[in-house]
């Protein structure tokens, strides 16, 4: 959803009149259906509703109704479509809202003419190209020849029902009426449309009835009032129109994933996080954010990473295999994806000062660097012990400019690091932002990185058309510590069935050898930095010291959305030793001339321990490269 | 009535101490209670301590690595307190972080502090809200009081849904801070003293974080009914033995 860049040459060209084919203009898969919000009215609620991404959003120019519209549109995506709806309207006026709103439809409502669509269609007052949609309303029947002489003077049909008003009736017609359609016009459905529909939508989707249906109109059954929109129920109605299964993989309006997420923190960092909750969303959807954000990924981080076909990889274990090469970021790892977007997020709510968590130190390097990028005062929080083995990023992070404040507390790593930077936090609640790296921490943070690093698995998509004609591969595959690479990678896939998620996790020295990280396997329910998961801890509850060779994987929790993903099981985890990882990054480059970071080589080492299929597209995220670990690899093979 | 509503209904300034149970030795519990009421304290919060405690700061971070160190258990906490209603007459409030009390089970849990004469419980990181939805009415079944904090940032609006739900007293952090970070107080904390006094909230407040001497409390018990001391005591009991706290409550109270 954040950024456009070469996806859009490739959809656009196919956009018209080619319904249920017809992807959503801006080239967002959907599951055959586009979706319209109408009747928008308050500001707020506006940027709220375009928070939730529908492809138009539909503003009523109608006196006669409680949701005329008579306000201002906020700045939303470019992505959604301004609709203007309007009910035999002069042409003047309409002409006059098109420019004024910027609007990129027009609906009319009324009896308008196809000669009054002609006029409108060809009128060079308009100051943008608009599509027309027009609307017929249909009661006990209706009578589709009617469509013919609008054929060749509109873009788009709008079925509505037949009510008292002119729209906004709140109770839907008899869609099988629809089987006697005998336009190839795209169409949009309307009237009456709420959750309670959709199971008929579904049926109707599975119907012939549904061939030409380009879109679903929704309206006041999400309303609190009259042009008051409830984003929670839309948001259901979202998931699940775009689902094939009704379970929701997504975080909620509460912050959990099923039973995972949450905010469990104590009442000093309240203000920080209900601040963070309060705006993401909104920030994130504003086209000046959407911008710089697409530009600095671009020409900065060097997006989009390639997508590339591992040859001789794929020859050795029989699958095709893909790797996403978030190793050839700037600064060596997908991190970058997640600092750029909370840094652009820091100074939009006015904060100054960046604290972060480190383990290794790649997530306090890309922290560090997207500071000096801005300016901003960096300090990061790395365990006593990490600083004194990770000695390279703790150089890299002072010639970027930021303090690196040892933890000294408890087993002086990851963890602790991550206690001193809450700690940081709650003794800094006005002027300071917390940059956590992973898809942990109290709501809104595991969904906003997770946000972040979706890029990925957007880019992935048309990557894989490009090269494989089709979107979907049969697995994406990542490693989990925290799990910010693996919420990217699977993101986009999470509500495809036909994808498989594989989530690989570091066993250490053994699952049950007592020096794991394997927290699907070892952890229990519990709270861990602010959310609820799956955690390892003792009988009594306190947090144990995970371990693994990766000091990227050494975590003793998962993001909630992981450890949902693992107990509803549309997840498979996996377990991967110390000596398999090695095994496997060092095949890795002998292969195909990669040398990857420890963390990546557990993902690479399920190749030989799953068996796929010949024609098995297999898509591996390549998370970071491999220079940090050369010490590692050195020590390990005796180089 | 819950000790903890009769202690605020005197008339008389609070003094409640926070010790981490199972430190300095793993046996002072009980002794520590005892010689703490001995002393004229009013009220006692014993920490039941955890790994992570996100609102401490060094001083309750090393109390409570050291207990665990020791041998510390929610279930040996509870065997140390079987029987101290025979001696002790104070409240007594256990407070500690959410995990381990999730992974006793909250209605266990609770159900024990019943039967053990614990009147109250004060867990930072059980959110207000998740408290009020899944449980409030597990915490009144077994009569104990949750006590929820506020802070200089907290809003007007919050602070009043906190009174609302809200049964004993509100813990009033003093600054934006985690425990033991800050000596003596300035402006802005009278302000806010005075700011939240004007409020004329339901329940009394009780003012902590920063007061580690006489003249902290002092200023803290000007505009609230009692004060909280934790890590300046465990401070003095690291230094001087747990045997020397009488020394310690003296100097405040004097």
């Amino acid at each position: 959803m954040l950024t456009q860049m070469k996806k859009e040459n490739i959809m656009n060209k196919e956009i018209k009149n080619t319904a249920q084919q017809v992807p959503s203009p801006t080239g967002r898969v959907r599951e055959g259906l586009a979706l319209k919000i109408c009747g928008m009215k308050y500001e707020d609620n506006i940027a709220q509703t375009a928070s939730l991404q529908p492809d138009y959003l539909g503003f009523i120019f109608y006196e006669d109704t409680p949701r005329h519209f008579d306000t201002k549109i906020p700045e939303i995506s470019e992505d959604i479509k301004k609709v203007g709806v309007f009910v035999n309207a002069e042409i003047g006026t309409i002409v006059e809202k098109v420019n004024e709103f910027k609007l990129d439809a027009v609906q009319l409502h009324g009896e308008e003419s196809p000669y009054f669509c002609s006029i409108l269609r060809s009128t060079s007052l308009v100051t943008r190209p608009i599509e027309l949609i027009k609307v017929f309303s249909v009661q006990e029947g209706f009578n589709f020849e009617v469509l013919e002489q609008y054929e060749n003077v509109c873009d788009y049909y709008l079925f509505d029902t037949k009510g008292k008003l002119p729209g906004g009736n709140g109770y839907t017609f008899d869609w099988s009426l629809l089987n006697d359609y005998s336009s190839t016009k795209p169409f949009f459905l309307s009237g009456g449309i709420g959750l309670d529909q959709l199971d008929d939508i579904k049926k109707f989707k599975d119907s012939d009835a549904s061939k030409y249906c380009y879109a679903i109109d929704v309206n006041s059954k999400f309303e609190s009032e009259p042009g008051l929109k409830n984003t929670s129920i839309l948001r259901e109605f979202i998931n699940k129109l775009k689902g094939k299964k009704t379970m929701n993989y997504n975080v909620d309006e509460k912050g959990y994933y099923g039973e995972f997420g949450g905010a469990f923190i104590p009442e000093m960092l309240y203000p920080n996080v209900e601040e963070l909750r309060q705006n993401y969303l909104k920030v994130m959807a504003e086209p000046d954010f959407q911008n710089e954000f697409n530009q600095l990924l671009k020409d900065y981080v060097g997006r989009p990473s390639p997508l590339y076909f591992a040859k001789r990889l794929s020859e050795k274990y029989n699958a095709k295999i893909y790797l996403k090469r978030e190793d050839l970021n700037h600064t060596g790892a997908h991190k970058i994806n997640n600092t750029i977007g909370q840094i652009l997020m820091a100074k939009r709510l006015g904060k100054t000062r960046i604290i972060a968590e480190t383990g290794a130190g790649q997530h306090g390097v890309a922290t560090a660097t997207v500071c000096a990028l801005m300016g901003l005062e960096c300090i990061v929080y790395m365990g006593e012990i990490d600083i004194a083995r990770q000695a390279p990023n703790v150089a890299r992070m002072k010639m970027l400019g930021t303090t690196v404040v040892p933890a000294l507390s408890g087993s002086r790593t990851l963890k602790d690091a991550t206690n001193e930077a809450i700690r940081d936090w709650i003794n800094n609640p006005v002027n300071t932002h917390y940059i956590i790296g992973s898809a942990i921490g109290p709501h809104p943070y595991p969904d906003m990185v997770t946000r972040f690093q979706a890029v990925v698995s957007e880019e992935i998509k048309w990557q894989l058309r490009e090269q494989e004609g089709r979107e979907n591969p049969d697995y994406v595959v990542a490693c989990i510590g925290g799990g910010s690479n693996a919420a990217g990678t699977y993101y986009h896939y999470l509500h495809e069935p036909d994808v498989g998620i594989i989530a690989v996790e570091a066993a250490g020295l053994g699952v049950d050898s007592g020096e794991s990280a394997a927290t699907s396997v070892l952890g229990k329910e519990g709270i861990i930095h602010g959310c609820k998961t799956l955690l390892m801890q003792t009988k009594d509850g306190q947090i144990t010291e995970p371990y693994s060779i990766s000091a990227g994987l050494d975590y003793p929790g998962v993001g909630p959305m992981h450890a949902h993903l693992c107990k509803t099981g549309r997840a498979e985890f996996m377990s991967i030793t110390d000596d398999e990882a090695m095994t496997a990054g060092l095949e890795l480059c002998k292969l195909e001339g990669i040398i990857p970071a420890i963390e990546t080589s557990h993902a690479l080492a399920i190749f030989g321990q799953k068996e796929f299929q010949q024609d098995d597209v297999v898509v591996v995220s390549l998370s970071g490269r491999g220079d940090k670990d050369l010490e590692n690899y050195i020590d390990y093979f005796k180089i | 009535m819950n000790r903890i509503n009769q202690k605020l209904q005197e008339d008389k300034k609070l003094l409640s101490i926070y010790f981490t149970a199972g430190y300095p030795k793993i046996d002072d519990t009980v002794s520590i209670i005892q010689d703490l009421e001995k002393n004229g304290v009013d009220m006692i919060e014993i920490g039941l301590p955890f790994s992570d405690p996100l609102a401490d700061g060094p001083t309750i971070q090393d109390s409570s690595t050291a207990a665990l160190k020791n041998g510390m258990t929610t279930e040996l906490l509870f065997n140390q307190l079987k029987g101290i209603r025979e001696t002790v007459t104070i409240p007594l409030i256990i407070m500690g972080y959410f995990n381990p009390m999730f992974q006793y089970g909250v209605e266990p849990f609770c159900q024990k502090c019943q039967e053990l004469g614990i009147d109250g419980l004060i867990i930072p990181d059980l959110p207000v809200d998740v408290y009020h939805e899944q449980y409030q009415a597990i915490f009144e079944k077994y009569g104990l009081i949750n006590v929820f904090l506020i802070t200089p940032q907290t809003s007007e609006e919050r602070i009043r849904y906190i009174d609302s739900i809200s049964g004993g007293f509100i813990y009033m952090v003093s600054s934006a801070s985690t425990t033991g970070a800050k000596s003596g107080f300035g402006d802005e904390q009278t302000e806010y003293f005075e700011r939240i006094a004007k409020m004329n909230l339901k329940n009394p407040q009780v003012i902590g974080f920063g007061i580690s001497n006489n003249d902290t409390f002092t200023q803290a018990t000007k505009h609230a009914k009692g004060a909280i001391i934790g890590s300046a005591f465990v401070k003095h009991i690291t230094k001087n033995g747990a045997e020397s706290l009488n020394t310690f409550v003296k100097s405040i109270l004097n």
